[in-house]
């Protein structure tokens, strides 16, 4: 998979954020931001670098990674790794300013090599996640609004400030995929444009009411990469999924059980029920507004956890939990195009677990009397 | 995971089944061959194939290859496979390069040669794609993709004229839509994106022969690719692009596009309705907000797919994720008629929203959001809060449009214990915040009202722009006029240059209450230019409704100096300003409202009037006009007093808080005599002066 895009390869111009939010940070972009020579061996002691700068942050880094072939990938995709930077992210007072890892998550990005900025990216579900749960009661968290408008930042250059667009077709036009009877009298009729990203603007700080913007646009771009994403970056995201929401949606839940396990399932509940409150109250503490422009993304990226090519079922159940969430505060929030969305959603998961025992179509018909 | 089960089925019942194979009018029982196979002895189940049957080489392993891949023994049929040069098989098969198109007369002849190849290139396709299938059984994804691969590319070769549709083996056209609908499955089992997308559109957009069915699963199965990979294919080549035809530029739009074209099939009755599609198009058109393009979708469906209840229901939530709350409405009551499913809690929660938004539908409302609540029971229980919190909107809402004063009162009351009572079941909502907070504001409790506009901007942290507004009004209706402006300077640092517009407009109407009209129409200059600048930059890109908000913008901005400089007695800059508001705006009671006051100062009563009436007659329910009328007409004399009564009386029932309507009553009242109750008007007015907002608390929604 070729994850170049013209952007990588050109120093960032229009980094407002590259500069400001974090005055002391050795500038590890400066050095090595020289990318014309891209060779492997740049790429390897850039990741080399990071990685070293990462062990004075994290307890326990394994020394194999450092010397592999390709380090960049080792260290997404090592879970000892992962984990303690995950455990860190959620320290209280993480997010500050000062924060080393929050330094070095800025920096890594900053190196502008791809490889390098999936590591980061592996993080932004629970940079986000923490950040929006926290932002309104604590204000330290400069540190993680500097990742964030990095990510902003790039994306915003990569695009060129432009917004996306889809334009909806019309079936009495012709496409590449049909035909149509009636000729078309010109391409513009019929079309429904519809701004799903709408154009970005730089920023070199995060204004309160721009957060849900900057985080949707750094949710975008982690969609556009998740297919690289291991599992653990996906499963995080659902979980904070559930806090924004900041409902419990189990009552929704009616997909996987079976007749016998029902009956079980009421006797647990009333056993459970001092347990799920006190989850209750850990999950609405987190709750947050969840403006569309947060939202859209959020649902696409649990779209490809639910019905993504890659079948795992640790994930499935996270996703269908979060989804359960979501479609619950949809209902709260009386929003109808989120009712309609994680509806949808809802019933696709159901739809493709018992599609799991279909018939094959590719299968050859088995009949004894073979005919040559 | 059924493959293995049935092909297990099939190893361990060889007991009770009995296979044959046929060919050259021969017939063969396979016991005998299989007992060899399974001493692992091809060559002899081969040579007796080969002399049962009078097969040659090729044509015995391919048949020993299915048996095998058929008694589920996938590891030997891919021996049996491997035995078999089949590369080489394909090039026999390929036409010399210098064969050209046969002339119309030997066309018996080509027939004939069409039928031969026909049979010998199924037989060697259908072992490579029983070999590729032995390989993915395997796990070997991409080398299974690849020998799939090359099924497709032999009879790309084979095949370089096509075959008359008339003409087509049956076997061979089965091999190869197998193998057109596998190729891109396997890619994808193997990770390779790319590729997979590829194969998707080969297997669409070249001419396979495939049969409605299995080109349906492919349209499917690459929409759902399409849309839940992540990865972005790009638009198709430009090979098969043709002139003014659609072509999808990313993911969204192709698979939009194949669903839509599937759903048109179904619609058309040529294939079998799969609900899965129109979750999918579901999902994809309101992650556009193109929900109105969905709603027509639903509307094309036959009856009987969908229950009708279900269809109006799902026809609403469309119609009013776009706006088109009264379409919304119309389909909700429907639904809602206790023929049909009166229970229903999130039609009832909607259509209770919907009312909860138009004066004139509250009292309608009040009955959803009732029903809302009573429903709310069981599994639903939690929506219990967001029956209580719309039935205190609609009270609210109903309390406006109360004939009587006892009646309002009553009804916001009875909507302030509701909105309550959800805060008690939703202390987190911060919406629900958000509306108490205008209902005490508007309620005149202003010290409430504070402290829950505070509550809001901490619950979002400052991230919503009406919280700020919120809190800037309320501080202004208690007359703290510099704290006001505090906040608005608070809120403008958190906000981007293209929200700030009404953060300005706000700011200068503090500065005119803080009697710096400089300072004001500095404000407003800004304003405009940043009204003007929004335009030109994002002039093409907008939409409609943005164009219309633009337009909007501009005129508020026009309008707004107009009256400061009218204030000012500035006539000349107020009727420049006056005019260039109408640009934006040709018809607006606003306007015609400013018009009058100027006329009115200057002396000139007639007109004044004539603007006022203008004023009502393009808005009849507006307000300020109707008070000036009234203010105009009791200086007339006494025959003129009982009209302005009416006109007054008629601006309080829309306005309770209406200062100047309660003073010009008193003045009403007292040049009739009644001095009592010209007494209680005064005072009426005179405890609302000191708690009117610059802005109107019900522009904050």
């Amino acid at each position: 998979m070729d994850t170049e895009s013209p952007s990588f390869a050109t120093p960032e111009t229009t980094t407002p954020a590259a500069t400001s939010p974090l005055p002391g940070s050795p500038t590890a972009s400066s050095s090595i931001s020289t990318t014309t020579s891209s060779s492997i061996t740049a790429s390897v002691s850039r990741a080399q670098t990071v990685i070293e700068s990462l062990s004075a942050i994290i307890t326990d880094l394994p020394s194999h990674i450092a010397s592999s072939d390709d380090p960049a990938q080792d260290l997404l995709h090592n879970e000892k790794v992962a984990t303690q930077i995950s455990d860190l992210l959620r320290q209280p007072g993480s997010g500050a300013g000062d924060n080393p890892l929050c330094r070095w998550l800025y920096d890594t990005f900053q190196t502008t090599d791809p490889a390098l900025q999936l590591v980061v990216l592996h993080h932004l579900p629970t940079i986000a996640g923490t950040y929006l749960s926290r932002v309104a009661h604590d204000r330290s968290l400069a540190g993680f609004e500097a990742v964030l408008l990095a990510l902003y930042a790039h994306e915003t250059t990569a695009r060129g400030g432009q917004s996306v667009s889809v334009n909806v077709p019309d079936l009495s036009h012709p496409s590449v995929y049909h035909e149509s009877k009636e000729p078309s009298k010109s391409n513009a009729t019929g079309l429904h444009l519809a701004v799903i990203s709408p154009s970005l603007e730089p920023y070199g700080t995060v204004r309160s009411t721009r957060r849900a913007r900057i985080i949707g646009v750094a949710l975008e771009l982690y969609y556009s990469k998740i297919s690289q994403m291991p599992i653990r970056s996906k499963t995080d995201f659902c979980e904070f999924c559930e806090v924004w929401a900041g409902l419990d949606g189990s009552i929704y839940d009616d997909g996987e059980e079976d007749d016998d396990a029902k009956g079980g399932k009421e006797h647990d509940q009333a056993d459970g029920e001092a347990e799920s409150r006190k989850e209750k109250g850990r999950k609405e503490a987190g709750r947050i507004t969840l403006l569309w422009e947060l939202l859209q993304p959020v649902l696409r990226i649990l779209g490809h956890c639910l019905l993504g090519p890659v079948r795992n079922k640790e994930l499935q159940t996270a996703a269908s939990a979060a989804c359960r969430s979501l479609y619950t505060r949809a209902l709260h929030d009386i929003n109808p195009k989120a009712i309609l969305a994680t509806e949808s959603l809802l019933r696709l998961s159901k739809m493709s677990i018992s599609a799991e025992n279909e018939a094959d179509p590719t299968e050859i018909s088995q009949s004894n009397i073979i005919i040559l | 995971m059924a493959q293995s089960q049935s092909t297990e089925f099939t190893g361990s019942g060889d007991d009770s089944t009995v296979r044959e194979v046929h060919a050259n009018g021969l017939c063969m029982n396979t016991t005998e061959v299989e007992a060899k196979l399974d001493e692992g002895n091809i060559q002899e189940a081969e040579s007796s194939l080969r002399e049962g049957l009078s097969l040659n080489f090729e044509e015995a392993r391919a048949l020993l290859g299915r048996l095998e891949y058929q008694r589920g023994n996938v590891e030997g049929a891919l021996r049996v496979f491997e035995g078999i040069d089949l590369q080489a098989a394909i090039q026999r098969l390929q036409p010399a390069v210098t064969e050209k198109q046969p002339a119309k007369k030997s066309r018996s002849r080509t027939e004939s040669i069409h039928a031969v190849s026909q049979h010998a290139a199924s037989l060697v396709l259908e072992a490579i794609y029983l070999k590729a299938k032995s390989l993915q059984k395997l796990g070997r994804l991409s080398e299974a993709a690849n020998e799939c691969k090359s099924v497709l590319d032999a009879v790309e070769r084979i095949f370089y004229l096509g075959i008359p549709d008339a003409q087509v083996d049956n076997k061979l056209q089965e091999t190869v839509s197998h193998a057109v609908e596998l190729l891109p499955e396997l890619w994808k089992q193997a990770g390779c994106y790319p590729e997979a997308m590829a194969s998707y559109r080969r297997a669409l957009l070249s001419q396979w022969n495939l049969d409605n069915e299995c080109c349906a699963r492919i349209q499917k199965g690459f929409a759902v690719f399409l849309l839940y990979s992540g990865v972005e294919a790009g638009p198709p080549s430009l090979a098969v692009q043709a002139d003014g035809s659609y072509i999808p530029r990313n993911n969204l739009e192709e698979a939009i596009l194949l669903l839509m074209i599937l759903m048109r099939k179904f619609c058309l009755g040529i294939l079998k309705w799969d609900p899965s599609v129109m979750e999918h198009l579901t999902f994809a058109l309101s992650l556009c907000g193109q929900t109105s393009v969905l709603a027509k979708q639903f509307e094309e469906i036959m009856p009987g797919v969908y229950h009708r209840i279900d269809r109006w229901n799902t026809l609403a939530l469309c119609y009013s994720a776009v706006g088109q709350n009264k379409v919304a409405l119309y389909l909700l009551r429907k639904s809602l008629h206790k023929h049909e499913r009166p229970d229903d809690l999130m039609a009832l929660l909607l259509a209770a929203k919907i009312c909860s938004q138009d004066n004139l539908l509250a009292s309608e409302g009040v009955g959803y959001a009732k029903r809302a609540i009573d429903a709310a029971q069981g599994k639903d229980e939690h929506l219990k809060g967001m029956g209580l919190r719309v039935l205190g909107l609609c009270l609210g809402k109903q309390a406006k449009v109360a004939s009587s004063d006892f009646e309002r009162s009553q009804l916001q009351s009875e909507a302030l214990k509701s909105l309550d009572a959800a805060l008690a079941l939703e202390p987190n909502n911060s919406d629900l915040i958000f509306e108490l907070g205008v209902q005490y504001a508007e309620h005149r409790n202003l010290n409430t009202a504070l402290r829950f506009a505070k509550r809001f901007i901490d619950a979002t942290g400052g991230s919503i722009l009406k919280g700020w507004r919120l809190l800037a009004l309320v501080l202004s209706a208690q007359q703290q006029f510099s704290e006001a402006e505090v906040v608005t300077d608070a809120a403008l640092d958190e906000t981007a240059k293209w929200e700030q517009g009404p953060l300005l407009r706000l700011k200068a109407k503090l500065k005119i209450s803080q009697s710096s009209p400089l300072d004001a129409i500095e404000t407003y200059r800004y304003l405009l230019a940043l009204v003007q600048a929004q335009r030109k930059s994002f002039g093409l890109t907008r939409n409609a409704s943005q164009a219309e908000d633009d337009k909007d913008n501009e005129f508020e901005v026009w309008h707004g100096l107009a009256n400061l400089y009218s204030s000012l007695s500035y006539w000349k800059d107020a009727e420049i300003c006056l005019s260039k508001a109408r640009e934006s705006k040709a018809f607006s009671a606003e306007a015609l409202h400013t018009e009058g006051m100027m006329h009115e100062r200057r002396g000139q009563i007639a007109e004044a009037l004539a603007s006022y009436i203008n004023a009502l007659l393009l808005e009849p329910s507006y307000v300020p006009c109707k008070i000036l009328i009234g203010a105009v007409l009791y200086k007339m004399g006494p025959s003129a007093l009982p009209v302005a009564r009416g006109l007054l009386a008629d601006a309080l029932r829309l306005e309770p808080t209406n200062r100047n309507a309660w003073y010009y009553l008193g003045v009403v009242h007292k040049e009739d005599g009644r001095v009592a109750d010209a007494a209680d008007c005064f005072q009426a007015a005179s405890m609302l002066e000191e708690s009117d907002p610059v802005e109107s608390f019900s522009s904050l929604f």
